[in-house]
């Protein structure tokens, strides 16, 4: 199993290819790619979450807190004055950041649930609809946020996986296949998680925006033929056009 | 068990929790047009030269696109939900399709936008053909 350094630096690698490609193709513009960016690499780590004692988990609880608190922050800044913000966000950061964490280690098991494909794509669409009910994005914007981060994600679980072959003596580790998963099913319980992740994916689409955008900008002929136009100067410059 | 237990009450919790819009906010068929000016203002005339002017400054080769407008339509938008989710624009929406070439000069498939008027300005543009904090008061 890959640590975290190599979770994040690989996921950080993908990402930039990725959100470069897209600013590329003119799918998004510049501040956006770099949110992408930022979104794509959280996914790599956000596998890790479960993991009681990981770096991904505080980093993970970290970028969340603040998320949350921001988001106080600026819902209330036309009524509250500032010293009402600061405090009310001291009290949230603190119950999110240590309360929930705590809470959180003591349920979670790691390589459950939280390491499979349908988990991944939850994220991804809750990112989405974040991204369009909370900050008012376009349906593109949103879903390519959804899709950085369930990009990450994956790039995640796949190298989980890749760390569990053992090259050398030719030999698959214990850990294989409890990555890159769709479900778990031995036990009537992981019966019951991975049935529930499932109902909650169709319920979670109800609400996200269309993805009739992100078919046409990234999964259409259109966007090959874009993607083909980029790859090598269009002009047979190279490097001075 | 609990950790199901806890993705399936967040899970319930976004289908719960986000309001639905109430397109009952617009006024309905039939209302004089005084009365539908006096909330949503005098639709904009020179929409057409607007947009063009718009995109060309916005969008890359902008200019060179072929363009594609409905006439004005009422809409109205909430701001988003960590911002209050108030309606925030009442106006007229003109939807409009963009074909911008590509950056080799292929001609590509046009790009809807749903361009947000408040009389002759233009507000913001909403790429797509719909947004979950806008309500289309006219289909």
């Amino acid at each position: 199993m890959a640590n975290f350094n190599t979770h994040f630096s690989v996921a950080a690698g993908a990402s930039a290819f990725v959100s470069a490609t897209l600013l590329s193709m003119e799918v998004v513009s510049p501040e956006q790619a770099v949110v992408a960016f930022g979104l794509g690499t959280l996914g790599g780590l956000l596998p890790d979450v479960d993991s009681a004692h990981s770096k991904s988990i505080k980093v993970g609880f970290n970028v969340l807190t603040l998320l949350i608190t921001i988001m106080l922050i600026f819902a209330k800044s036309a009524t509250y004055s500032l010293v009402e913000m600061t405090l009310s966000s001291v009290v949230v950061f603190v119950t999110i950041r240590y309360a929930f964490l705590e809470l959180f280690r003591k349920i979670s098991k790691h390589r459950g649930m939280f390491h499979s494909i349908p988990v991944a794509l939850i994220w991804g669409v809750v990112v989405a609809i974040l991204a369009q009910w909370f900050f008012a994005l376009n349906s593109l914007v949103s879903w390519v946020y959804g899709f950085m981060i369930i990009f990450g994600y994956l790039v995640h679980l796949i190298l989980d996986e890749l760390y569990s072959v053992d090259l050398g003596g030719r030999r698959m580790k214990k850990s294989f296949g409890t990555a890159l998963k769709v479900g778990m099913f031995k036990t009537k319980e992981q019966q019951i998680h991975t049935a529930i992740i499932y109902v909650a994916i169709p319920l979670l689409f109800m609400m996200a925006p269309e993805t009739t955008m992100l078919q046409e900008s990234l999964f259409s002929k259109e966007a090959w033929l874009t993607f083909l136009d980029i790859v090598l100067p269009y002009d047979g410059k190279w490097f001075f056009h | 068990m609990k950790k199901s237990i806890i993705v399936s009450v967040v899970a319930m919790l976004f289908v719960g929790c986000v309001p639905q819009p109430k397109p009952s906010i617009g006024l309905g068929v039939g209302i004089g047009s005084s009365v539908i000016h006096s909330e949503y203002g005098q639709p904009p005339r020179n929409y057409r030269v607007a947009i063009r002017n718009y995109f060309s400054a916005k969008l890359k080769r902008g200019s060179t696109a072929r363009y594609a407008f409905s006439t004005p339509k009422r809409a109205y938008k909430r701001k988003g939900l960590v911002y209050g989710g108030d309606v925030s624009w009442k106006g007229w929406r003109v939807e409009t399709s963009v074909a911008v070439p590509s950056r080799t000069g292929r001609e590509q498939r046009p790009r809807n936008y749903m361009v947000l008027f408040k009389g002759e300005q233009i507000v913001e543009d909403i790429l797509g053909n719909s947004h979950s904090l806008l309500v289309k008061v006219d289909p």
